[in-house]
């Protein structure tokens, strides 16, 4: 075996090759734009060069010359849409700002204008040659810019239910023994996903084909069909490989329904190809935050005062949010808790869910705070974890399923050395380079959602899995293969997966690590209602009350209990018994607590997410430990981070292969966005400056370190039939904090605002 | 409120460009591409058609192509090999390259008229009916990729720098496998791919 393929421990499936692995090595996967259409006509896109204002005129003359141009649309004679509601709000939308609907211009970079040539060169040629005259007003670009409001979070979002707070902050901070105060910053942030945001719509008589990278094709689907006014099952989005997502594909862009009107007017496909710099500002983003924290705690560690204030960013027209808070309020025990998330407006494109949203910018705030308590209190940051672990969250008292926060902590820090360690910032060093060791919680809410799935069985153990999940790089048709060959008993490579089709049955979003408990469950519920199917047939006398529960799994069995059979069905006697060659079945699947109109809203493409802290009577959460080391150049300040260690634990790893990969990526993503990752925005203008991959810093394989990653084995029986937490998004987010404690480790010098860059160290 | 005219385009003309300063700002491809010397640049619109042979994956594929067409959109567009992606068009991201010879090149930023004559090797010319590319059967090993987007770039440039001599140490792994950014990060698992193929793409 192979670093890439960790032997499993208990409650893991096997660490198999990637199902979609000859695919994408020989370059048969097709992602959209990959995907052949008859005589195709390519559009480019036309983005505004100023942030606030309006469009007085257009000049078309020349673009219009250009060979090749079959038609320019602006807002003059664009297809007429309807609206269509925020994703987070209860829509499908990601942004509510619709471009070629009037002259106004809400943000940099939206779309002002859209050509249609017969080549891509023509297109391209042509939407460079479009004049504009704008009158422009003075945008506000950030916190700090004039003509910006600021309202509670609370009462503008319907994801964002309340302020968590127990106790009496205000007296328990006054009187702790020992107190921080800080106040942290998060910088925006693209997911630039290495597939461009590309869409092709085709028509086929009244019906709609999208082929588009998505991570949600039954709201694309839908949300499409609404804008345009049609029925929804007049549109189809096909998908079956979508070149990374990271959150930017799991709402609804204008793009879509704006390219399929166009398609239908000139009764031709079209196929749009934008520009990397265009992504920046028609799809979403990690909108940069703000964070005041106080931590009061009596000498020997103990929380006894927590209050977190977080501050984020959005457009004028959406009231987006994540509200981090949910989650930093109930990490720790702690009986005196405040919090106040707030919205602040400005001239932006509307912010969007970006790889573990929430977590990443307010868990860099509560575990630098922690990290600086503990220095206050002369304490082994460790320690002080353990000190306030708690098998409760402090809000509602609901216990967490499992938690092996310090399980992680141990095994993280035992395989990175911790306790060589010396104590002291400025410590340790090796010639010209300061040498810091930094460690951070990590934690993710497990989340599922209903899903559908159907099964289909030849008597030959031929089976064919069919699902609208989403393959964004996750290993989601490996670990849905798996899950059908464990269940039914059928040898690996006689499953076929067919995902990323909303004509399939419908799965939720691919976003907040919801897919493999979600799909997973759906799919082990299908290929048990074969079994008992055939279990009937070929036992028809015996009760199945009993038997069928013990052998065939029916229920919230977890799957390591259930997944071996003690009776082996016999295939060819159970399908001579039925009488037909093929069984099949069609199921839907809905996690405990999900709400009463779950299905309908699965149908239809809102996904609802339940889990996490959102539970009645329980709180699931996967957690993890990071470890790095930081070397600091005392001359010139560079800052370099050779060793990155991180411990997991989230339930059962259904594939140690593709789990390790993803936390891997997750740790690296987790150092880039601490050392690299900033979209500069210019405060005069409002735009993007650095909007391109040359510019807008990501890891290549130079910057990336010895990276290991420790998975360990966890069994939870309490958040759905796999038994599975979502760990997609869960590395990235102690990662932040763990390097700025490493870099206050080597150097003394405390770094609260991300990205850490030589500039701002004073060494 | 104050008026301003904007446009995203420079100014610059692309068609005085391509007429007038083909042979020079060109160069550097159409220095290596000796057939196309002798082709004067004629076309005073680049989007009439031009006729172009390339030899793609061992075959002569004939096209008619706009001037400006590149290698990638020319594999993509009019030959349908769409294994080699389009992730940045600026030569940022590695998603696109190819071989043309035994050099890897950013496909992106190289004009289809410019490769003429060349032998051009796209992730479709790897493996034969049976068996995968050692690279190609290393990356599944250790899971060299996640949503696979970079990979097939990924794939040719790590050819390339085991051909070029530069995967003796992990060390010049990384740095010669940084111009192919992978957004999911499989970065250590390339690096293990690349030390595990080299041997047999040494042996030949």
């Amino acid at each position: 075996m192979t670093a890439a393929a960790p032997e499993p421990k208990a409650n893991m499936g096997q660490p198999v090759p990637r199902y979609d692995a000859v695919a994408k090595v020989t370059g048969r996967a097709t992602y959209g734009a990959d995907m052949p259409l008859d005589n195709p006509a390519y559009a480019f896109l036309v983005t505004s060069a100023i942030a606030k204002g309006r469009i007085n005129s257009f000049d078309l003359d020349d673009a219009k010359r250009v060979r090749g141009v079959i038609d320019i649309v602006t807002h003059e004679n664009a297809p007429k849409l309807k609206e269509s509601k925020l994703f987070s709000n209860g829509g499908y939308a990601g942004t509510t700002i619709q471009p070629l609907k009037s002259a106004e211009i809400a943000h940099d970079g939206q779309i002002i204008a859209v050509v249609i040539a017969e080549s891509y060169e023509a297109a391209r040629e042509a939407a460079n040659r479009v004049k504009v005259s704008y009158s422009a007003a003075t945008p506000s670009a950030s916190f700090d810019s004039p003509g910006t409001t600021k309202a509670a979070a609370k009462g503008q979002n319907a994801q964002f239910k309340e302020d968590p707070k127990v106790g009496d902050f205000a007296k328990a901070f006054d009187e702790a023994e020992v107190k921080v105060e800080a106040s942290y910053e998060t910088p925006t942030q693209h997911h630039n996903p290495m597939e461009l945001f590309s869409t092709s719509c085709a028509w086929m008589g009244d019906t709609l084909v999208i082929y588009e990278p998505s991570q949600y094709v039954y709201g694309l689907k839908n949300g499409v069909a609404e804008q345009l006014g049609i029925d929804a099952d007049k549109v189809r989005v096909v998908n079956p490989y979508v070149g990374g997502g990271f959150g930017s594909r799991g709402s609804m862009t204008p793009r879509t329904a704006i390219i399929a009107g166009i398609a239908k007017r000139l009764n031709r496909p079209i196929k749009l190809v934008p520009t990397r710099d265009q992504g920046f500002t028609i799809a979403t983003y990690r909108a940069e935050t703000r964070h005041e924290i106080k931590l009061g705690a009596s000498r020997d560690g103990k929380l006894v005062a927590l209050r977190h204030e977080g501050a984020e960013m959005s457009s004028r027209a959406d009231p987006y949010c994540v509200g981090g808070t949910k989650t930093t309020t109930r990490l720790y025990a702690c009986s005196n808790v405040d919090s106040l998330v707030s919205i602040v407006r400005a001239d932006r494109n509307t912010p969007g869910f970006m790889r573990s949203p929430p977590e990443v910018p307010y868990l860099f705030a509560l575990e630098s705070a922690m990290d600086e308590l503990a220095v206050k209190l002369n304490m082994d940051p460790v320690e002080l974890r353990r000190v306030n672990d708690t098998t409760n969250e402090p809000i509602g008292g609901k216990p967490y399923t499992s938690r092996s926060l310090m399980a992680c902590f141990d095994e993280a820090a035992k395989a990175f050395g911790w306790a060589q360690r010396s104590v002291a910032p400025r410590s340790m060093s090796d010639g010209d380079w300061l040498i810091g060791y930094g460690c951070a919680a990590t934690c993710y809410p497990t989340q599922m959602a209903p899903s559908a799935a159907r099964v289909r069985l030849q008597r030959d153990g031929r089976t064919r899995v069919e699902i609208a999940g989403h393959e964004i790089g996750t290993g989601a048709y490996t670990v849905i293969a798996q899950t059908a060959s464990e269940r039914l008993g059928v040898p690996l490579e006689k499953v076929s997966v067919f995902m990323g089709d909303s004509d399939l049955p419908p799965a939720p979003v691919a976003g907040g690590s919801n897919s493999t408990a979600s799909t997973c469950s759906a799919v082990m519920m299908v290929c048990d209602q074969i079994r008992q199917r055939l279990f009937k047939a070929v036992m028809p006398n015996e009760s199945l009350t009993d038997k069928a529960k013990e052998t065939v799994g029916i229920g919230q069995t977890p799957a390591n209990q259930a997944a071996r059979s003690d009776r082996p069905l016999d295939l060819e006697k159970a399908f001579d018994a039925l009488g037909v060659g093929v069984v099949e079945e069609y199921g839907e699947w809905k996690p405990e607590g999900a709400p009463l109109d779950s299905f309908k809203a699965m149908h239809s493409g809102h996904a609802r997410l339940v889990g996490g802290s959102a539970m009645k009577d329980k709180i699931a959460y996967a957690f993890g430990a990071e470890f790095v080391e930081v070397r600091v150049n005392r001359f010139t300040h560079e800052i370099r981070c050779p060793r990155l260690v991180g411990a997991f634990a989230a339930g059962r790893i259904m594939n140690p292969r593709t789990a390790r990969s993803q936390l891997m990526g997750g740790l690296i993503w987790g150092m880039s966005s601490a050392l690299l990752e900033a979209t500069e925005i210019d405060q005069r203008t409002a735009r993007y400056v650095n909007d391109n991959l040359a510019d807008y810093l990501v890891p290549v394989n130079a910057d990336v370190p010895d990276v290991e990653v420790i998975l360990l084995s966890e069994q939870d029986d309490h958040i759905n039939p796999v038994g599975a937490k979502g760990l997609g998004e869960l590395a990235n987010v102690g990662t932040n904090a763990a390097i700025c404690n490493a870099v206050f480790h080597a150097t003394g010098q405390r770094i609260r605002r991300l990205p850490v860059r030589l500039e701002n160290i004073e060494v | 409120m104050s008026d301003m005219s904007s446009s995203r385009s420079s100014g610059f003309d692309r068609r005085a460009f391509m007429a007038g300063a083909a042979g020079s700002a060109l160069a550097p491809m159409t220095a290596r591409a000796a057939a196309q010397e002798a082709r004067a640049p004629v076309a005073q619109d680049p989007a009439l058609p031009v006729d172009v042979t390339l030899r793609v994956n061992g075959q002569d594929k004939r096209l008619s192509l706009d001037a400006r067409t590149t290698v990638l959109d020319a594999l993509r567009e009019h030959l349908k090999l769409t294994g080699s992606k389009k992730g940045c068009d600026h030569g940022q991201c590695g998603a696109c390259t190819v071989l043309i010879g035994d050099r890897r090149v950013v496909s992106c930023l190289t004009l289809a008229l410019a490769a003429e004559g060349q032998e051009i090797t796209t992730i479709e010319g790897l493996a034969t009916s049976d068996r995968l590319h050692p690279m190609q059967q290393a990356f599944i090993d250790n899971d060299a990729f996640q949503c696979g987007y970079c990979t097939p770039g990924q794939i040719m440039s790590a050819i390339a720098c085991v051909k070029e001599g530069h995967a003796g140490t992990d060390a010049d792994i990384r740095e010669y496998m940084s111009g192919n950014i992978c957004r999911c990060a499989a970065y250590p698992n390339i690096v293990a791919a690349v030390k595990q193929a080299a041997p047999e793409i040494m042996k030949g």
